[in-house]
């Protein structure tokens, strides 16, 4: 009798295990979007293609985000996986608060480390590791518009391939009568602001830790000119890149310098022939540079279910030549895009995704990024010299730097 | 038990429930963030360290930092700014309007219901409203301006460093004028009548009662718009969000954006809160002033 219950009891023991492994894995997801879009939309496909996994999707304002999630890792409430901007990862993983993918990408056979752009990669590696795995990818170019163009007199075909060819269109295209500024983009004194100005700043040569250049002021005395002549409005220093380009669709500003995120809205409101090209270098064959946006899927390391959070990342990642066409970034990895839609405006930015930089990566980025826009803010109201301007800033930044 | 419902039903005991639980609520939601925030500016906090008791204990070095940036300085003295015209034009111009209001007109009772409509809206919807007629190229302020022929160009009124804070001031004023009014009303209405009507019998003129009769006995009330507003003006941190956001370039940055901008900006929550302490400190000697200039109030 008591043999028997013995038994009983082994037996009802393993056959609850047996449940629970067949049985639901639950995953907690953060993201920044809204139902319908990315997250939401893969997290079902999944979810179709392995019953057994649930996926908690959670939105959190983009604003938000690293906030939230600080205190939810310091109180031990963190999601598995979550979204997370470029420049922030390095915060999160140097203070070891994310799971390293590395030997996972190792043995996986849909991920290839060889294949992610240099930027996107190197937005998730931290010391030797890879923690994160990129969405996608944005980056930045000149929208312009073909009809002002022809109506000055310029070449469309043609458009401006040097700094100085783009102050020239800039200056012919300007027509302070009709309220028509030649070019919109964002000086604007938030991350916005750095993310615009850094390409520039790479084009001569500088970057983050070293920004008071001769070729960083050459760059910030061209902001300061485009402004100082009213080649572009005086409200770039408080605008960002949705509103600065939301001028150029209704036909205030014929050129604009921003990313693909805003073809949705201009396909809908801009009724001419918008166009893209790469961003002017200083001079014929210096090197190129560009912003890199978006953001990277990653694991918590406090997860319990390292396994099935790397397959969900990897799955998303499997998804790269889909995200043009249906959720609007750029592939951050080498992947062939069948048909993709915008195709011209399209090779323009996948030609300069091989031209974009990281920003960082550094666990204090906020701190960098905001003495670059100060630098970039006090230049452009006049209130310094672009090079004591960047001096400055460059003192603060080698102080967050430890240099 | 009886002796505990006896002790409620003969009011003292209920008073002392009271008492407490006015003390508890105090304690919980006043004493215990305030004393916490100033154990954090004594500290280095970041937004990872933020649950735990256990920071390095850095003294007054956070208030050496912050008030050796360079940006302390600007925001200093546009506080101040922010704050004293805010005020002077607030209650100005409140106060004249509570007076307009006083006279018996047909209807003044449904145009002072009025004013209040832009206390009803949310401050971040006024600075959507006012972004919009405030813009530099497409505002519905320069474009009146222009019409109107007082400008030639377009002033740029939130990108202009030498403008932005004053167009963010003038905001703000619009803001607080229909509470200044409202709170001003009832100190008017409670002023008895007879009283002006015994001095306009003695032979004095109109100004000769406002200046004798209405601001003396209006003290308590105007001591009270003043901390009030101060409190509030401190507080106003949506305008600076949805119009400036500081810029350009700090010049419209005031210390309750600043401290803001700290802690969840660039996360240096420490110097965030010491910000908040020199300003609640500010606050507190304000609410001082007031509570000694009301004590020996009486009511007529």
């Amino acid at each position: 009798m008591r043999l028997k219950t013995c038994i009983h009891a082994v037996a009802g023991l393993l056959a609850s295990t047996a449940i629970v492994s067949a049985q639901e894995v639950s995953l907690d997801l953060w993201t920044i979007d809204d139902p319908g879009e990315y997250h939401y939309v893969l997290a079902e496909e999944f979810m179709e293609k392995h019953p057994n996994i649930q996926i908690n999707v959670r939105t959190v304002q983009f604003e938000d985000m690293v906030n939230d999630l600080a205190r939810a890792v310091a109180t031990g409430t963190g999601p598995d996986i979550t979204y997370i901007d470029n420049p922030e990862v390095a915060l999160f993983a140097s203070r070891g608060l994310l799971m390293d993918l590395k030997p996972y990408i190792e043995k996986s056979e849909i991920v290839n480390e060889e294949d992610i752009y240099p930027g996107p990669l190197a937005s998730v590696t931290w010391e030797g590791g890879i923690y994160g795995l990129p969405r996608g990818a944005n980056t930045i170019a000149l929208y312009y518009n073909a009809d002002m163009y022809r109506e000055a007199g310029l070449d469309p075909d043609n458009p401006p391939k040097t700094w100085d060819e783009l102050y020239e269109a800039a200056k012919a295209l300007t027509k302070p009568e009709e309220n028509i500024y030649g070019i919109a983009f964002s000086a604007v004194a938030t991350e916005e602001g750095t993310f615009q100005f850094l390409p520039w700043l790479q084009m001569t040569g500088g970057d983050y830790d070293n920004v008071a250049t001769e070729g960083g002021a050459r760059a910030l005395n061209f902001w300061k000119r485009l402004l100082d002549e009213r080649l572009a409005s005086p409200d770039t220093l408080i605008r960002g890149q949705w509103d600065s380009t939301g001028t150029f669709n209704a036909g205030s500003a014929a050129m604009s310098i921003s990313g693909p995120w805003e073809l949705p809205r201009m396909s809908e409101e801009a009724d001419f022939d918008y166009r893209a090209a790469l961003l002017p270098v200083p001079e014929e064959g210096a090197e190129r540079a560009s912003a890199l946006g978006e953001g990277d899927n990653v694991i918590l390391a406090s997860t319990d279910n390292p396994d099935e959070a790397f397959m969900f990342v990897e799955f998303l990642y499997e998804q790269m030549p889909r995200v043009w066409n249906e959720f609007g970034y750029l592939p951050a990895s080498e992947v062939e895009v069948k048909d993709p839609q915008n195709p011209e405006i399209y090779a323009v930015f996948e030609e300069s995704m091989k031209y974009a930089r990281n920003r960082g990566p550094h666990p204090e980025w906020p701190r960098i990024s905001q003495a670059i826009q100060q630098a970039i803010q006090t230049t452009l109201t006049g209130q310094a010299e672009a090079e004591d301007a960047l001096a400055t800033a460059q003192q603060k930044i080698d102080g967050v730097l430890g240099k | 038990m009886a002796r505990f419902i006896r002790s409620v039903r003969d009011a003292r005991g209920l008073y002392a429930a009271l008492v407490w639980l006015a003390l508890g609520y105090l304690l919980v939601f006043s004493a215990f963030p305030l004393v916490y925030n100033i154990v954090i500016s004594l500290q280095t906090v970041d937004l990872f360290s933020l649950a735990s008791f256990d920071r390095p204990f850095v003294g007054l070095q956070n208030y050496r930092d912050v008030l050796s940036d360079p940006v302390a300085g600007t925001v200093l003295w546009n506080t101040i700014r922010f704050v004293v015209l805010s005020l002077v034009f607030q209650l100005a111009i409140g106060f004249g309007l509570a007076l307009f209001f006083q006279q018996d007109f047909p209807g003044a009772t449904y145009l002072r219901g009025l004013f209040l409509a832009g206390w009803i809206m949310p401050a971040l919807v006024v600075g959507a409203v006012w972004s919009w007629i405030l813009a530099g190229d497409f505002g519905v302020l320069n474009y009146v301006l222009r019409t109107l022929g007082i400008t030639e160009r377009n002033i740029f009124w939130l990108s202009d460093p030498d403008v932005s804070l004053y167009s963010v001031i003038i905001a703000n004023i619009w803001l607080g004028i229909p509470f200044n009014m409202i709170l001003l009303s009832v100190g008017l209405a409670a002023i008895p009548r007879d009283i002006y009507e015994a001095a306009e019998l003695d032979g004095a003129g109109a100004w000769q009662r406002f200046f004798t009769i209405t601001l003396p006995l209006m003290r308590a009330p105007l001591g009270a718009v003043v901390s009030l507003g101060t409190i509030f003006t401190l507080q106003q941190f949506d305008l600076f969000a949805a119009l400036t956001q500081g810029g350009p370039s700090n010049a419209s940055n005031v210390a309750q954006y600043w401290s803001w901008q700290l802690s969840f900006q660039t996360y240096q929550i420490s110097y965030g809160s010491v910000v908040s302490v020199l300003m609640i400190v500010f606050v507190v000697a304000v609410a001082a002033v007031y509570t000694r200039s009301t004590r020996h109030e009486q009511s007529y």
